[in-house]
């Protein structure tokens, strides 16, 4: 795949999502199921990639972008995570208070819910591929405890559950 | 400009945690401690980062360094929030493919992946947990399942469902937002 049409497709991922893995249900139907040029193992290191390097989690695309074209690919992962971020100087200029509307934000919010169940659909076939023994379903429950329960950073759990990975090998 | 520049590549590269710290870590540079945003004008911002599509905390970069510095200041802090990390991304994605055939590293790497499954959950889980005070609750579910059945079971876009759950939020008001 050339990095133009994955920059267009992850950008059509990254526009239509309001935060971090919002979009990835987006770029599994695109990448994975349609164009078949990522595994959905490829989709989950993408994903714990994105949240152990620090900064903005929404940066995993470019690690998906680095799988299916490498450093190329890369580029347009990073470009599509950042096109989206400068609509907000329109938004500033034309809507302003405006974002305020009752039915603007409930839009947005049901917008949000959707996603959380899209999110939800695309976590389904990621968990068929990674769970597949009782050490890895333990971590990934321990992972989701500490995560909703705490307020360590990401880069613990990761660091965690390799090492228990290792251990447990 | 070149201290507007490295306050964002500074804070938004060695925060961990996601958008809310990292923004919340701005407001204390830009607002409390050099007053270079008025706190209303922050809160307008906030208020359309958390709109705008995409990445919030980007979004966000943007739009304070707009107010301050115009189209320029928008560019660089973008750049200065995105580039060390996305570097930092694409050194996890290569250190991945280059240990996937030892045995030992696998080992470490399937314990990630594992624990990358629990995080989607939490992610789905604090998507939805704002949405389920006791009012706005059952348009929350309604929601969530009526999106999780249509991609699992009809297997229709994730487009056509952000679609039809934006149309339905014109429609469906939650108590406050009516």
């Amino acid at each position: 795949m050339n990095a133009f049409l994955l920059y267009v497709l992850l950008l059509k991922a990254t526009c239509t999502s309001f935060s971090g893995v919002t979009s990835l249900p987006v770029v599994r139907h695109d990448l994975v199921e349609r164009y078949g040029v990522l595994t959905d193992r490829q989709l989950n290191a993408a994903v714990a990639a994105g949240r152990t390097a620090p900064g903005p989690n929404g940066l995993w695309v470019v690690s998906v972008g680095y799988f299916v074209a490498g450093v190329p690919g890369a580029c347009a992962g990073w470009l599509a995570a950042i096109t989206p971020a400068f609509l907000i100087v329109a938004m500033l200029r034309y809507l302003g208070r405006r974002a305020d509307r009752p039915a603007v934000k409930s839009a947005i919010q049901c917008m949000t819910l959707a996603a959380a169940g899209l999110v939800i659909d695309a976590t389904i076939p990621l968990a068929r591929d990674a769970l597949t023994g009782p050490v890895a379903v333990g971590i990934a429950a321990g992972s989701a405890l500490f995560l909703a329960f705490t307020r360590y950073a990401t880069v613990w759990v990761i660091l965690g559950a390799a090492l228990v990975g290792l251990l447990a090998s | 400009m070149r201290r507007l520049s490295l306050i964002y590549t500074r804070v938004s590269n060695l925060t961990f945690g996601g958008g809310d710290p990292t923004m919340a870590a701005l407001q204390t540079e830009l607002v409390a401690r050099h007053g270079w945003l008025t706190p209303e004008k922050y809160g307008l911002v906030y208020a359309l980062a958390r709109i705008t599509p995409g990445t919030n905390i980007l979004a966000f970069c943007a739009g304070t360094a707009w107010e301050l510095k115009g189209w320029p200041g928008a560019i660089l802090a973008v750049l200065g929030a995105s580039v060390p990390s996305a570097v930092a991304v694409v050194l996890l994605t290569a250190g991945y493919q280059a240990f996937q055939h030892n045995a030992r590293a696998m080992a470490a790497i399937a314990g990630t992946l594992a624990a990358a499954v629990g995080m989607m959950a939490v992610s789905a889980w604090q998507l939805v947990r704002p949405h389920l005070r006791r009012r706005r609750a059952l348009r929350a579910i309604v929601l969530v399942a009526a999106s999780a059945y249509l991609a699992y079971a009809w297997h229709m876009p994730p487009i056509e469902i952000l679609g039809l759950a934006a149309l339905a939020g014109f429609f469906w008001r939650a108590p406050e937002t009516a």
